[in-house]
């Protein structure tokens, strides 16, 4: 009797005591995605990616540091020489981790899809919700096809260890399609609604257009690896204009020309007509991610004594004094690629600086020519809220008019044109002639805005444009292989991969 | 249903029967383990009446009212009883003898005689350890048991001990050992601050399998036993205890004593470095440094900084003991009131315990103890003074300000000794509650409640004054807070029954249960308008240099079974086997339950009839154990899925931002980028040890030299490790079981009587350990991130604290080696003038006279990383101590000696010290031992840094006389004194040699040599 009461006794412990774990104090796939504020908080987390400085950095390091308009100091300690000099590895840091935030990015956008599709919020929080994270996604493949090449595709978000191998993509139309149905998903479910830091129906529409170009003119150029692709450039052509087109036409109250080139530039303006997507960060968090120090990388050190930069019309810029000068501008992209009236050079790229008085100071520390695309008067120490452009109204234009040709291209690259100042283009180009204006035109209007590889990749003009890359082959330069880490520990990944 | 139970308990009660006859007094006794003992003298002192107690233990005998009765039995202490004036009958437990052989060993869940022991188990004398002074009972431990290693590298106030048995076995898990108090377990050892060593009764050290496996997924790393005092039934006895500690640095400290020499040495640093020399009359940052010769002419200050710093500290401790008991109810008091004065000015620790323990027989084989501890530490950190500070500095400016070398100098002493606050104070309070009841013959139940809360506070401020984060945020305040609870539910049956004299049949069972939640608040303000109200209004901040976090916080659950058999066949061969089930929320999904199975067994062949002939064995017991024990390793949440959180700016707001993926730490240059962790790991369990441990039980003459050996073979696998994953996983590691360290040893103790008189009395113990460690297995090469070591093809990762002086960690763990070996350059002393070094420094700096000799091991007339190779190893090849008491009449002397041999040390900072620097290559002075200064000189981690740890110290020597006064208020007093520390040998060239586990020498807080004068007085 008396063992009875007490089997009973630890029969009544045993169901009291459940070995079952609840997370206390954090949250988990368990207590979260339940209610439209999570959601919405879910999503910024994938948009949150983007910030971070291993992914952000990369617009410049892997967009303008390989190409012809920009190259690192040459003290500057670290891996930013390879990718200058076109010897990355697999081993390269910096793709290293350009790759790993590309995934970052997809694995919260993938959660957001999985756990908003099905749960129970209005159907507009989840439209939007979903919507966006479906852009998000097909940014993140975007930069990974355009850099890496074939990679692997993951496309529910990983929660186990048995999830964390992820298949390689069979092949890169594999990619292309994913991101084609993420922006075409994105664009039924979004409504037009400019905020600033987040996308919208016409983000989807001009990302679409920009990997529609992508695909066009790579076949159209004979970009290797998208020469045996199956399908016609002239009709890849017609649909990033059909989507250039929306961005560019419907949508004239919330998107359209900044008509004052210095203000699209403006850190107190950062929802200017051309932003469609920026990137949000502010000079008052309180760590780096939260704010940039991308201001840093461009100016010249002076000593931490803030610098000013003297606009032709006698105006003062004040910017931090405590740059570090790393990203310097090429002469000859300067002095060759821009006339010497272009706004794009007298107003946003400089080669002195000034006191407050507007007195030059010398002797000059400035290394070589620096662009004022990315300065914040108003920075706090290092904390600035320079925010790059991710995708803006001139952009899409330019889009369109390389999908669309002379007809419809001309009034857009005049309207450039005319903005920085400078004549129209000459009348009467043939189809290609007025391309390749085209895409002289975002060289000199997009630069340094992370642009310029990929154009000299869809081009086949890698190794004929970049000094550095002369001895390659435009196959060697169009990918940078796929991280080791990735090729050793995922039995997907042959170690022969983009190599 | 407990009503039933109450009533089965009342019902028994009122059945005893409560028989009185005028002038007899009837009574049973009971041996220690409850059973009726049989031929007891019962006698009443004074008178001739004596009896001796039946086959059922009860006995009867003539004694008035008032009068005494005594207890004896060999073997087993003499007890006292007073004879009541209802006559009421007498119950009374015999206790073993202290000095007896026979000793009775509490093991996990009951208690057996020593000579009945399968599996390796020290005892600690408490009487060896009861007269030093430690804050923490466990780190007296030192050297008092066999593959007991205790580490006393600190001397901080109130800084605690590490502990381990029989080796490290854990990476990334605890390595100490798990440390019970009566049955509760409180964590692990190295910390037990709570209880007073004089409240104490017995520390059991449980090393094998077959002792530590009843803990289950706690019990891989050994398991310390502590059981209070029981009161003694008897007379009230009223003991002051009180011992006061003087303490000095048992070394000199390695600063510069010569302004001169060291202006000297630090203008031939810098010129050597290409730099301008420094004292040479000149002005610098507004700091005037006198030339050489202004220094000689002896008019710059000569500061004595050590007087500014440091004092001779004194530590009190005064311990109130009561203990009373009468026939049915006992009570243990302690209290305790401890204070450590630190060797730096301010810096102390105080502390407060008071231990109650009380046992009350409800009926007849019902007793209910209690055992309470409230603790209240209180400390003050006042430590890290610039005692080192450049002589030529004054105290004071000519103004009668504190003297600084500009608005940055934070080390002036006295500006530290006034602005920075530090303290911390703890209460911790524990209370159990235990219920015995011997419910037939030979069946018992054990039932047990614990409670434990601690909470913990720390204030801190820093003045604008005394750190750089302090001078750029205008004062640092910081709040922090701990809460701390545990709670256990336990309860077990025995059950023993001999069968006849071949059989004998002893089973246990029971459960258990324990929750644990523990919770921390941190908050840290900075930017006060000035430093008037410290962190006492952490509101008077600014509002954007503002923190709060909380961090610590968890819960876990451990829901377990366990059970023993123990069965001996004519007392001969033994047999035992334990099982214990442990159910834990900290495991992963589908692991949630672990078994921890041992079994051993004994063969006393001293009773068999050959070796029995042999009169001069006593004893001579052979042990064979194996079992499977678990390190539960595992943090609670470990195995779940865990997000984090961001700050993302929304239009125009931050806001909170969450999603899969947290970040776990940080890596790279200026640790700029961020680890995800997060993943889940459903699969993850404890960390298993397996351990075979062969042993030896041996004694002669009567058990006057008695010898325990144990050979020990300790398999870890499932070590926790984190491993790579895909970079396309989104995640950088996950926590996984794998890795594999074995730990075999030796472990010797010897003891002996040697001489016993009635006067004179001399004995010995030697104890003696050995353990080989080594790492079996560190996963797979690419998936954990293994280097290779390109000279001889090992795998290993780097491990321990980065060192900034190399820029590097000095320890790897490797394969196939000892844990935590060193790993860096070869030096073949120093480049001479018109030597080949034998390799080509690019930068031409290290290559040229005066410098280390790097050895170029791959040839190729360069260093570089491939040069490296092992250059030492911190594990000690074996250690040893020797504990020798004499004693003469009531005068004794105790010497106890402790060594720890073939260790290596890295002396971290041995080229920066003082007396390395005086003795410097210069071209006249060809050193081959010390390499030339240079002030900008990058070292590489070299076998130069590294140095033999051996040591062997006078660790105690203590002398105190007995005077057994027995007079109307004391019965007795002791006085002692004692030395600590009293002298090293050592080849060590740092301050002191005992360091911690890795081996690694940073300074630090110095060690002292303890002068302790004490008295304890009986009433």
């Amino acid at each position: 009797m008396r063992k009875t009461v007490i089997i009973i006794l630890a029969a009544v412990f045993a169901a009291s005591c459940s070995l079952d774990e609840t997370p206390y104090g954090f949250y988990s796939g368990d207590n979260f995605y339940k209610t439209e504020e999570d959601a919405e908080s879910g999503l910024m987390y994938a948009y949150n990616a983007l910030n971070y400085l291993e992914y952000l950095r990369g617009i410049w390091y892997v967009g303008d540091i390989p190409t012809d308009d920009m190259y690192p100091k040459s003290d500057e300690p670290g891996d930013i020489h390879m990718l200058e000099n076109w010897t990355v590895t697999s081993s390269t840091e910096l793709t290293h981790y350009y790759f790993k935030y590309c995934y970052i990015g997809i694995n919260r956008a993938n959660a957001v899809i999985e756990k908003i599709s099905s749960g129970r919020f209005s159907e507009a929080v989840r439209k939007r919700v979903v919507g966006e994270a479906h852009f998000l996604r097909a940014w993140n493949y975007f930069n990974l096809v355009r850099t890496f090449g074939i990679c692997p595709i993951s496309t529910k978000p990983i929660a186990s260890l048995e999830q964390t191998t992820s298949p390689l993509a069979s092949g890169l139309m594999e990619i292309y399609d994913l991101i084609i149905s993420d922006c075409k998903t994105a664009d039924s479910l979004l409504q037009v609604n400019k905020v600033f830091g987040r996308t919208d129906k016409v983000a989807a529409e001009a990302l679409l257009s920009k990997v529609y170009l992508h695909l066009a003119s790579s076949k159209h150029y004979g970009a290797p690896s998208y020469t045996d692709l199956d399908y016609n450039a002239d009709d890849m052509y017609a649909n990033a204009a059909i989507y250039a087109r929306k961005v560019v036409q419907d949508y004239p109250s919330d998107y359209g020309f900044d008509s004052r080139l210095r203000h699209i530039y403006d850190v107190t303006a950062p929802d200017g007509p051309e932003h469609i997507f920026i990137m949000a960060t502010d000079r008052s968090g309180t760590h780096e991610g939260m704010y940039t120090k991308i201001p840093l990388q461009f100016l010249p050190n002076n000593s931490s004594v803030p610098i000013y930069i003297k606009y032709p019309d006698g105006s003062l810029q004040k910017g931090n004094g405590n740059g570090w000068g790393v990203f310097l501008i090429n002469d000859d992209f300067v002095e060759g690629a821009y006339l010497a009236t272009d706004k794009r050079r007298t107003e946003l790229l400089h080669h002195s600086i000034y006191d407050q008085n507007g007195v030059e100071i010398t002797p000059s520390p400035v290394r070589g020519y620096f662009t004022s695309k990315y300065v914040d008067p108003d920075f706090i120490g290092e904390r600035t809220s320079a925010r790059p452009y991710l995708i803006r109204y001139s952009d899409i234009a330019l889009v369109l008019a390389e999908a669309a040709g002379p007809a419809e291209g001309y009034p857009l690259v005049n309207t450039i044109r005319a903005r920085a100042g400078i004549s129209p283009l000459p009348s009467g180009l043939s189809l290609e002639d007025f391309r390749r204006a085209v895409i002289n035109e975002r060289k000199l209007e997009l630069a340094f805005e992370g642009n310029r590889l990929f154009d000299l990749r869809r081009t086949a003009s890698v190794t004929s444009t970049v000094q550095e890359a002369a001895s390659l082959t435009e196959k060697e330069a169009a990918f940078y292989p796929i991280p080791q880490r990735e090729v050793d520990l995922n039995p997907n990944v042959p170690s022969t991969q983009n190599n | 249903m407990n009503k039933t139970i109450l009533s089965i308990i009342l019902c028994l009660g009122i059945a005893l029967p409560a028989a009185a006859q005028p002038g007899m007094v009837r009574g049973t006794v009971y041996d220690f383990d409850g059973s009726p003992m049989p031929g007891v003298s019962v006698v009443v002192p004074g008178t001739t009446r004596g009896v001796i107690t039946g086959e059922d233990g009860t006995f009867s005998i003539e004694a008035a009212p008032g009068s005494s009765i005594e207890f004896w039995y060999l073997g087993y202490e003499t007890l006292v009883r007073k004879v009541t004036s209802d006559g009421s009958r007498i119950e009374i437990t015999m206790t073993l003898s202290s000095d007896t052989i026979d000793d009775v060993v509490v093991v996990g869940y009951g208690a057996v005689k020593k000579s009945d022991l399968t599996g390796s188990v020290a005892s600690v004398k408490m009487e060896t350890i009861a007269d030093i002074n430690s804050t923490s009972v466990d780190g007296l431990l030192q050297g008092r048991a066999a593959g007991l290693q205790v580490i006393n590298s600190s001397q901080d106030p109130g800084s605690t001990a590490t502990i381990r048995i029989r080796g490290n076995s854990s990476i990334n898990g605890s390595n100490a050992p798990l440390v019970v108090v009566n049955g509760f377990p409180m964590g692990d050892a190295g910390a037990l601050t709570q209880i007073n060593t004089a409240d104490i009764a017995s520390i059991e050290v449980l090393k094998d399998a077959s002792a530590s496996a009843i803990y289950g997924s706690r019990g891989a790393n050994g398991v310390i036993l502590v059981t209070t005092r029981q009161a003694d039934e008897g007379m009230t006895s009223i003991s002051v205890k009180h011992q006061t500690v003087i303490s000095q640095l048992s070394d000199k400290l390695d600063i510069w004593y010569d302004p001169m020499l060291m202006a000297q040495v630090t203008n031939e640093e810098m010129v050597n470095a290409g730099l301008s020399p420094v004292y040479i009359g000149q002005t610098i940052g507004g700091i005037y440094y006198p030339s050489l010769i202004e220094i000689q002419s002896g008019q710059w200050a000569d500061t004595d900084w050590i007087k500014y710093c440091l004092r001779t500290p004194v530590t009190n401790s005064t311990t109130v003991s009561v203990n009373s008991a009468g026939a049915k109810s006992a009570i243990n008091a302690n209290l305790n009131y401890f204070n450590d004065q630190g060797i730096y000015k301010k810096d102390g620790y105080g502390r407060f315990n008071a231990n109650v323990g009380y046992n009350y027989n409800l009926f007849k084989g019902v007793r209910l103890s209690t055992y309470t501890v409230l603790s209240f530490t209180d400390r003050n950190v006042m430590n890290g003074l610039e005692y080192g500070r450049n002589p030529l500095w004054p105290v004071y400016d000519e103004n009668g300000d504190y003297f600084l070398s500009g608005p940055t100098d934070f080390g002036h002493p006295l500006v530290r000794l006034s602005d920075f606050h530090d303290r911390i104070k703890t209460t911790d309070i524990l209370s159990s509650a235990s219920l015995d009841w011997d419910i037939v013959k030979d069946l018992k139940l054990h039932t047990q409640f614990d409670y434990r809360y601690k909470s913990y506070l720390e204030d801190v401020y820093q003045a604008r004054t005394v750190s750089q984060d302090a001078f750029d945020n205008n004062g640092i305040a910081k709040i922090n807070a701990g809460f701390y609870n545990d709670l256990l539910s336990e309860t077990y049956l025995t059950w023993n029954r001999t069968f006849g004299s071949v059989h004998s049949l002893s089973l246990m069972g029971g459960h258990s249960y324990s929750w644990n939640r523990n919770r921390g608040l941190y908050t840290t303000a900075r930017g006060f308008v000035n430093d008037v109200l410290g962190n006492e209004n952490m509101n008077a901040s600014d509002p954007a240099l503002r923190q709060i976090y909380n961090d610590g916080y968890y819960e876990s659950k451990l829901l377990s079974f366990y059970g023993r058999a123990n069965y001996s066949l004519m007392d001969k061969y033994l047999v035992t086997f334990t099982m214990r089930a442990d159910g834990s929320t900290k495991f992963g999904k589908n692991n949630k339950w672990g078994f921890f199975p041992s079994g051993a067994v004994s063969w006393k062949m001293h009773k068999e009839p050959w070796m029995s002939a042999l009169p001069w064995v006593s004893e001579w017991k052979w042990r064979v154990s194996y079992g499977i024990s678990g390190n539960q390793g595992i943090n609670a949440y470990q195995t779940l899925d865990r997000y984090g959180m961001e700050k993302f700016w929304h239009d125009g707001n931050w806001v909170s931002v969450i999603g899969p993926g947290y970040e776990e730490g940080r890596t790279g240059a200026n640790d700029r980028y961020f680890v995800w962790g997060g993943i889940m790991n459903p699969g993850l369990r404890w960390e298993t040890t397996a351990q075979t441990d062969i042993g030896l039980d041996a004694s002669f003459w009567n058990s006057r030299f008695r010898i325990t050996a144990d050979f020990y073979h300790k398999d870890t696998y499932n070590l926790l490790r984190e491993k790579y994953l895909p970079l396309t996983s989104s995640y950088d590691k996950i926590w996984v079981n794998d890795g594999r360290v074995l730990n075999r040893g030796v472990e010797l103790s010897l003891g002996g009587d040697i001489i016993s008189t009635r006067d004179w009395h001399f004995a010995a113990d030697l104890i003696w350990s050995l353990n080989r460690n080594r790492v079996l297995n560190l996963g797979d090469a690419v998936s954990s991130g293994l280097s290779r070591d390109e000279l001889n093809g090992f795998y290993y990762e780097v491990t321990g604290p980065a060192i900034a002086m190399f820029n590097q960690n000095a320890s790897i763990l490797a394969e196939g080696m000892p844990m935590n070996i060193f790993y860096g350059y070869q030096v073949d002393g120093i480049i001479q003038e018109d030597e080949n070094p034998g390799f080509i420094d690019p930068s031409a700096l290290l290559d040229r006279p005066g410098e280390l000799k790097y050895v170029d091991q791959d040839g190729d007339f360069a260093i570089t990383s491939r040069d490296r190779v092992i250059i030492g190893d911190p594990n000690p090849d074996f250690t040893a101590s020797l504990n020798m008491r004499l004693s003469w009449k009531q005068l004794s002397l105790s010497v106890f000696l402790y060594g720890v041999f073939g260790n290596d040390v890295l002396y971290n900072g041995y080229t920066y010290s003082p007396r390395v620097k005086a003795k410097r290559w210069t071209p006249d002075n060809p050193s081959n031992d010390f390499p030339s200064l240079n002030n900008i000189r990058q070292y590489y981690l070299s076998d130069y840094f590294i140095q033999d740890g051996s040591f062997l110290r006078i660790q105690n020597i203590n002398l105190s006389y007995d005077w057994p006064i027995d007079g109307k208020v004391f019965r007795s007093i002791r006085f002692y004194s004692s030395v600590d520390n009293l002298f090293t040998f050592t080849r060590f060239d740092g301050y002191d040699p005992e360091v911690g586990l890795d081996g690694i020498y940073w300074g630090g807080y110095p060690k002292f040599r303890k002068f302790t004068f004490g008295v304890d007085l009986n009433f």
